[in-house]
């Protein structure tokens, strides 16, 4: 299941941010923030709303622009993204249910057990500041700079609304200060008329996106089937594993804010090998080689290409069950 | 026939870096070239009037100009593309990133010339994927503490780039949210057949489908789906 949108990470970090008014500079401690994560993200689930915002990248011109809708409706989410440029196109979700949470979810309410019984939390591995206040979509809005501790991951600049924990504002950041990618609401609705949204019309392609994949509010990360990775940025944790497209393995993992994605294909020619980028996408493309069967290796997720690389260069074939 | 189907070639290239859609190895046909054909100098400077014409008074950016600075910066980075079997650079080994390094150099130059007569898209994408690598590989694990507050970022850098220098002019869309693919290079020896169009087309199926991983566990709803390029077929 999968949750709502921007809502819960938001809050779990609005939760950061009071936790950090709380104990002003001082060390916070985990147990704190956590308990304060998971009242926030339970406040923040239920709210309906609607609005637009626009989403740009680094190196590109085109400015595209969504329109989000949320809505809760006996304790089930429903979502539709639906873009307001181009081909007429929406993507829906529906059918998460409040009581369940992704790994991803899980790891910002720091529910998921990772390496023993230590619980991580996302202050691991991301400072958290808050720079300043400022208007966005005509609400009040606290700036957080969200700041990786490691070469693994890009940094954030989140303006998060003071009322309700939604994140108003995204920039993405690399490690050499590099702005990658920038979303923004242009207008926020919080009262939505609930019948309406549900009967809008569609649009003329529709994607439904899963709302699940592997359990419910896992507590323990699992391990992929088939393939090992020896090496994974520290933090991540595997997030669950489906076949796409026929004869592709894909391989999830999360640290709670950034995700990427191991896709593994058996091919009969050598497959292209490189790097590639879309704005705050990368892609490395490697040839892997099982005994004699060759696949093509891809990893995909919005991190830094070394970091990229140095996955693909861990993935291992595991034996046992074929499935 | 093989010279005139050459130079038909080069100006469908000089087009494309006219429209800001030349690729890095159509850039370095033409900077090639224009050193000991006029005529090609001849004709970026019709497409630039051109397309200045459509868009009034912009200024007209000399290719000669144009291709002494990039040359100068490929210049500047010749040490790191000596040889591989050089003795001298035996504890160096050349990899493909240093080579796309040098792109990247070029591309920087390239893309901020560009910049100055035509949209912004493309060529320059390459300089952050070399970057925070070889950042990444100075520094590997070491822990990140001060930083990655961007310099401009009160400036709202994009949105001045969009607006002071885009104003009325729409690139191509379908193609200005490519992806941007570097092949890794193994010696002179090119190890895949697959065709940059096909890797392009495989790489934006991959995205859209670990959009769904992201929506489920980055805690930004479907905000990732943003990211997913629009195909006009399914």
């Amino acid at each position: 299941m999968y949750v709502p949108f921007f809502v819960r990470s938001l809050s779990g970090l609005l939760l950061l941010l009071a936790a950090q008014f709380v104990f002003a500079q001082a060390e916070t401690s985990p147990q704190s923030l956590q308990s304060l994560f998971s009242k926030m993200s339970r406040a923040s689930q239920t709210i309906n709303y609607q609005g637009s915002f626009t989403y740009e990248i680094q190196s590109s011109a085109v400015l595209q622009g969504f329109r989000i809708s949320h809505w809760v409706v006996d304790g089930v989410e429903h979502e539709r993204l639906r873009y307001l440029n181009g081909a007429e196109r929406e993507i829906i979700r529906h059918g998460q249910t409040l009581d369940c949470f992704s790994p991803g979810d899980q790891l910002l309410r720091g529910n998921l057990n990772h390496i023993g019984n230590k619980l991580i939390g996302l202050d691991d591995f991301y400072q958290f500041q808050i720079r300043y206040t400022e208007r966005v979509a005509d609400r009040a809005a606290t700036v957080l700079q969200v700041i990786p501790r490691d070469a693994y991951r890009h940094g954030y600049i989140l303006s998060v609304d003071q009322e309700t924990g939604l994140i108003l504002k995204s920039l993405m950041i690399d490690n050499a200060g590099r702005l990658l990618e920038r979303y923004q609401f242009l207008e926020l609705d919080l009262n939505p008329d609930v019948k309406t949204m549900e009967s809008a019309p569609p649009a003329q392609r529709q994607h439904v996106a899963s709302t699940q994949i592997g359990d419910c509010s896992p507590t323990q990360s699992g391990q992929p089937q088939n393939w090992s990775l020896t090496w994974v940025p520290p933090g991540f944790v595997f997030a669950g594993q489906q076949k796409v497209r026929e004869s592709t393995d894909m391989l999830m993992y999360t640290d709670g804010l950034t995700t990427f994605s191991v896709f593994i294909e058996p091919v009969s020619v050598d497959p292209p090998e490189g790097a590639g980028q879309r704005g705050s996408t990368v892609v490395y493309l490697a040839k892997l080689m099982n005994d004699d069967k060759m696949h093509r290796l891809t990893v995909v997720g919005e991190i830094p290409a070394a970091a990229a690389e140095q996955i693909a260069d861990g993935v291992k074939y595991q034996g046992g069950n074929t499935r | 026939m093989t010279q005139q189907t050459n130079s038909h070639l080069l100006a469908e290239s000089i087009s494309a870096l006219a429209d800001n859609q030349a690729s890095e190895l159509e850039l370095q046909r033409i900077l090639k070239a224009s050193e000991s054909d006029p005529e090609v100098n001849a004709t970026w400077f019709r497409y630039q009037v051109t397309s200045a014409a459509m868009r009034g008074d912009l200024p007209i950016l000399e290719l000669s100009d144009f291709a002494a600075r990039v040359s100068a910066a490929i210049d500047q980075e010749e040490t790191y593309i000596a040889e591989p079997e050089s003795a001298t650079n035996a504890k160096k080994p050349v990899g493909w990133w240093q080579n796309l390094g040098r792109f990247a150099v070029a591309a920087s130059v390239a893309g901020g010339v560009v910049l100055f007569a035509q949209n912004f898209n493309g060529i320059s994408e390459t300089a952050p994927v070399v970057a925070s690598t070889s950042e990444a590989q100075v520094q590997p694990a070491a822990a990140v503490q001060a930083p990655s507050i961007p310099a401009g970022y009160h400036a709202q850098p994009l949105m001045a780039r969009a607006v002071g220098l885009q104003s009325g002019y729409e690139p191509r869309q379908s193609e200005s949210r490519q992806v941007v693919f570097i092949p890794r290079q193994n010696g002179s020896q090119v190890t895949s057949q697959v065709s940059g169009e096909e890797v392009r087309d495989y790489l934006n199926q991959l995205i859209e489908d670990h959009a769904d991983n992201a929506a489920l566990n980055s805690g930004q709803g479907m905000l990732p789906f943003a990211r997913v390029v629009l195909t006009e077929e399914d």
